[in-house]
């Protein structure tokens, strides 16, 4: 069953409709991310979750009850913020203890709950000191702990990674798996860091543009995006997409007809497009293979370390990236040849939809 | 910031020599009514020159303890500054919380009212205001000399931008905390505005300690004048008095306790005279 | 309050519905009740006594022989025909013309040269501030004794350079000017401190650039200070202007309105003939002109600021 259960959401600011009728069950103990680019609703979503917002119609469901139409502190969640809002006049210790306190917990188990939670944390040292007197490291871990110590149902993160460095971000990412492992909580998490959300999440929500693009696994995300946007957007560097027409079927399956015509066979089974339409073929840098085939010309190469990016164009003028190795002897102008690997290509429709089975 | 500057030399020399002049003429007047007021009555008669020249006495200020009724207003002022400073912080940190963070019908309606209240002065209400307390009989209490600054608006638009610039996350952090909305206003945001709160209590405090048209006209009983409005009652026809060193000592026992909260106090008094400046 | 639990929110949520997910934007009645102690206030001691005010202005009524209905623009019609009170009207606009360049072009003046982190210009604004916190009654306590002819400060500095002494005060000439200069000597600290945060809201990038454009220093003053903080020198105008119409407090004390009512001010007048003669009506509609005045000129000058803007 459903932990964390939306149904039928909408909410519009004025004339604008940030969150259109949208549906989504997270399962028990899941660590959710919503992604998308902002203005997507992904953080108006959460915080009618915590009940910030109000909800302009449509249900929100957490552990069986309905708690959209409950006071924020009564929903059982607990949310770590983007500038981790904590209280500035309390130390550590009384931002934990604050909002124990508020519930009546007794003051014996408020002190185990937080030196257990420091103990995890690793901020023992910390918990006399007030924030002004801390990192912005310490101060995440604080936020965390703030949220930990109330054994929450379900923990929300507003982008609570947008404010640290990029060295402290990674190591962040991998404490957060670790606590998810640890706590078995319900955990959604906003963010538009696509790495932040393959890293991380055991489902992914894509939003955009106030719906659900797709919700799936970090790697049926990557692998079979069902919209062009999605397939866009997770993924570094993005998905090629190029345009295609003529499209016939040989053994069942669909082969594209690229502007310089040459052609593409895709394992995209020919019933799901309609012969000669004018689609879109994406394909992602590391299924353009290098050697034989199209003729490009070399843009601009971008060297990574371990690989290389390649922009190139084709004889249509279309830009494709694809990958080498980090040590590849190339210079800007040179012509090369490039295969695309059908097997691993998407087809998209007029409408963005991915064409499947 | 002015690291870049070039020219140094005659110019900055001119300048600060013209501030430094302006500055003498600033506080000339105030050191010359100090000195005059150590001396005695009878020398001051024939010259007020010789200001470090003895003789020095102690007499005018011992007269103004003897003899005048300053004590009795001072007193008052004291209650009508206090009175009046703790109600506006209370009073204004309401509102301005409502206005910055809370949401009611009505709001934005009242909200413009507040901001055109501030374009009201004084002068304009000041007669019906004072037929308003004369109908309920308030005049010479220390409620009527209290009350009518409390509905100028400029503490409460002070407080509400102050709370503005307090992150909202912080209070949601708050609500997520159980905190009931009063108690988020009162553990979280008070505490937070305390730089805010002493700036507005120092401010209100010294306005209602120099305040002088509505005690003027309110406090006509000797013995609620507050300290402005009772010493102004005693400068009448001078020119030919023979008490000048009498009237200096005034200036400066009423004068030297503001004096010297300002100088305690500086940064919150600029800080409030600046912020007003923006409304 | 009701307090809900998870444990009880699946019997008890619906009946909740009213009171929904309270962020701290929803909009609910008790929130008013924030700004309602102040509301009252304003509403009870302002806003009536304004519209009090102006319908007494259009009374017959004073405070020995009570109310005699309402008469329409008599009140108006007295107060243009009554000679001293169109002398207050010219005294305090004479008073504003001068005082407020002076303010304007002294505050400037003062928060150009101190705006520096120096030890002394931390010193000096204190000074220069300081005589603001003193009382209208202590200023002019001082003030008098100054401009005492024979034996005041001023006197005494002009028989240093054997000038004659002069009477200001009883002056036609140079009472309003004398309350002129009290008046800036008491509060030059406002405009300088708004004029120091307008200076300090200038990017210190603006004059690294300009330094690295080889602008001289007055070129920076005229064209990058000046220009960054025109609006507010617009702002210090209005509020001095504003504030000005009020003078009171110093013409009262330092000359009582004299010699031959040449620096009796408006508000003075309303003093006198709402509070000495009791004619509430009359005081009511002089009122009302002081306070169309200052609209008046407030709003003229926010439109000449914002035309030479556009």
């Amino acid at each position: 069953m459903a932990e964390l259960s939306l149904r039928n959401v909408s909410k519009r600011f004025g004339a604008v409709e940030v969150i259109r009728d949208l549906s989504l069950d997270i399962p028990s103990g899941e660590f959710a991310v919503f992604l998308g680019p902002s203005g997507c609703g992904k953080s108006t979503l959460l915080r009618m979750i915590a009940g910030l917002e109000a909800v302009g119609s449509g249900e929100i469901h957490l552990g069986g009850a309905r708690i959209d139409t409950m006071a924020p502190g009564d929903r059982g969640i607990a949310m770590v913020f983007q500038h981790y809002a904590l209280y500035p006049h309390m130390t550590v210790r009384e931002n934990m203890a604050f909002g124990l306190r508020n519930i009546g917990t007794p003051p014996a188990e408020i002190e185990r709950k937080i030196a257990d939670a420091a103990e995890m944390l690793e901020i023992g040292e910390l918990l006399a000191r007030k924030p002004t007197q801390l990192s912005g490291g310490q101060r995440q871990r604080v936020a965390i702990g703030r949220a930990i110590v109330k054994q929450p149902r379900a923990f929300l993160f507003d982008e609570p990674l947008s404010n640290l460095d990029a060295a402290l971000r990674s190591r962040t990412r991998i404490e957060l798996a670790r606590l998810h492992q640890r706590v078995s909580s319900t955990m959604i998490f906003v963010t538009h860091d696509q790495v932040e959300a393959m890293t991380m999440a055991t489902r992914i929500v894509v939003m955009n543009q106030g719906r659900i693009e797709q919700v799936g696994t970090p790697m049926e995300i990557y692998q079979r995006p069902r919209t062009r946007f999605v397939a866009g957007f997770i993924g570094a560097p993005a998905m090629n997409f190029l345009p295609v027409t003529g499209v016939t079927g040989r053994g069942g399956m669909a082969v594209a007809r690229l502007p310089d015509g040459s052609e593409v066979a895709t394992e995209v089974p020919i019933g799901a497009v309609k012969a000669g339409a004018t689609l879109t073929l994406g394909v992602r840098a590391e299924h353009v293979l290098p050697g034989n085939g199209a003729a490009a010309k070399v843009d601009v190469i971008e060297r990574l370390g371990e690989r290389t990016l390649v922009y190139a164009n084709l004889s249509d003028g279309s830009a494709v990236v694809y990958d080498e190795p980090g040590d590849v002897q190339l210079s800007v102008g040179e012509s090369v040849a490039l295969t695309i690997d059908g097997a691993a290509a998407h087809l998209f429709g007029p409408d963005g939809l991915a064409l499947h089975g | 910031m002015a690291t870049y500057r070039r020219g140094r030399g005659l110019g900055d020399r001119l300048l600060l020599l013209a501030v430094v002049a302006l500055a003498i003429v600033w506080i000339a007047p105030i050191v010359w009514v100090i000195g005059l007021s150590f001396k005695p009555n009878d020398v001051l008669m024939r010259s007020t020159g010789g200001i470090h020249l003895p003789p020095f006495t102690l007499k005018n200020y011992v007269d103004i303890i003897a003899s005048s009724q300053v004590f009795a207003w001072m007193l008052n002022s004291f209650i009508v500054a206090i009175g009046q400073t703790v109600l506006t912080l209370v009073i204004a940190s309401l509102a301005g919380y409502g206005f910055a963070r809370t949401n009611f019908p009505g709001r934005n309606v009242l909200f413009v009212l507040v901001l055109a209240a501030l374009a009201v002065p004084e002068q304009a209400i000041i007669v019906p205001l004072h037929t308003m307390f004369a109908a309920v009989d308030l005049h010479n209490t220390y409620a009527a000399l209290i009350a009518p600054r409390l509905a100028f608006p400029f503490g409460v638009l002070l407080m509400t931008q102050y709370f503005r610039a307090i992150p909202a996350e912080i209070e949601e952090a708050a609500l997520l905390d159980r905190a009931s909305r009063l108690k988020v206003f009162w553990r979280i945001v008070l505490p937070l505005s305390i730089p805010a709160q002493a700036t507005l209590g120092i401010y209100t405090f010294l306005h209602a300690w120099n305040e002088y048209f509505w005690p003027l006209v309110s406090a006509t009983k000797p013995a609620m004048y507050t300290l402005t409005v009772g010493l102004a009652s005693m400068q009448t026809n001078f020119a030919q008095t023979e008490g000048i060193g009498f009237l200096m000592a005034q200036a400066v026992f009423a004068g030297l306790p503001v004096l010297i909260l300002y100088l305690f106090f500086q940064r919150h008094i600029v800080s409030a005279v600046a912020g007003g400046g923006n409304k | 309050m009701v307090r809900l639990r998870i444990s009880s929110g699946r019997t008890g949520s619906h009946y909740m519905a009213e009171r929904a997910a309270s962020g701290i934007g929803l909009s609910r009645l008790s929130n008013g009740l924030f700004v309602a102690p102040y509301m009252l206030l304003v509403f009870g001691l302002l806003f009536a006594p304004l519209v009090l005010g102006i319908w007494l202005a259009f009374q017959d009524y004073d405070m020995l022989g009570g109310w005699a209905g309402g008469v329409g623009l008599e009140n108006f019609e007295n107060l243009l025909d009554d000679k001293i009170f169109r002398g207050t009207v010219r005294n305090t606009i004479k008073f504003v013309l001068m005082t407020t360049p002076a303010f304007v072009a002294l505050g400037l003046f003062l928060a150009l040269a101190l705006n520096n982190s120096l030890r002394r210009s931390a010193i000096l604004r204190a000074i220069f501030f300081g005589s603001s916190v003193l009382s209208v009654t202590i200023v002019t306590l001082i003030w008098r004794l100054v401009y005492l002819p024979d034996r005041g400060l001023l006197a005494d500095i002009l028989s240093l350079v054997s000038l004659p002494s002069v009477d200001l005060i009883t002056s036609q000439t140079w009472a309003l000017p004398a309350i002129a200069i009290v008046t800036v000597w008491w509060i030059i600290g406002l405009p300088m401190t708004l004029f120091l945060a307008g200076l300090q809201q200038i990017p210190p990038e603006l004059y690294e650039a300009a330094a690295l454009d080889n602008a001289s220093r007055w070129r920076t003053l005229t064209s990058i200070t000046l220009p960054s903080i025109r609006r507010t020198i617009i702002v210090v105008a209005v509020i001095e202007v504003i504030l000005q119409f009020q003078l009171f407090g110093q013409a009262l004390l330092i000359t009582g309105g004299g010699p031959d009512n040449t620096t009796r001010p408006m508000v003075q007048f309303i003093y006198e003939a709402g509070f000495r003669d009791l004619q509430l009506g009359f005081a009511a509609a002089a009122s009302q002109v002081l306070f169309a005045l200052m609209l008046i000129a407030a709003l003229a000058q926010m439109w000449a600021g914002r035309r030479r803007e556009g």
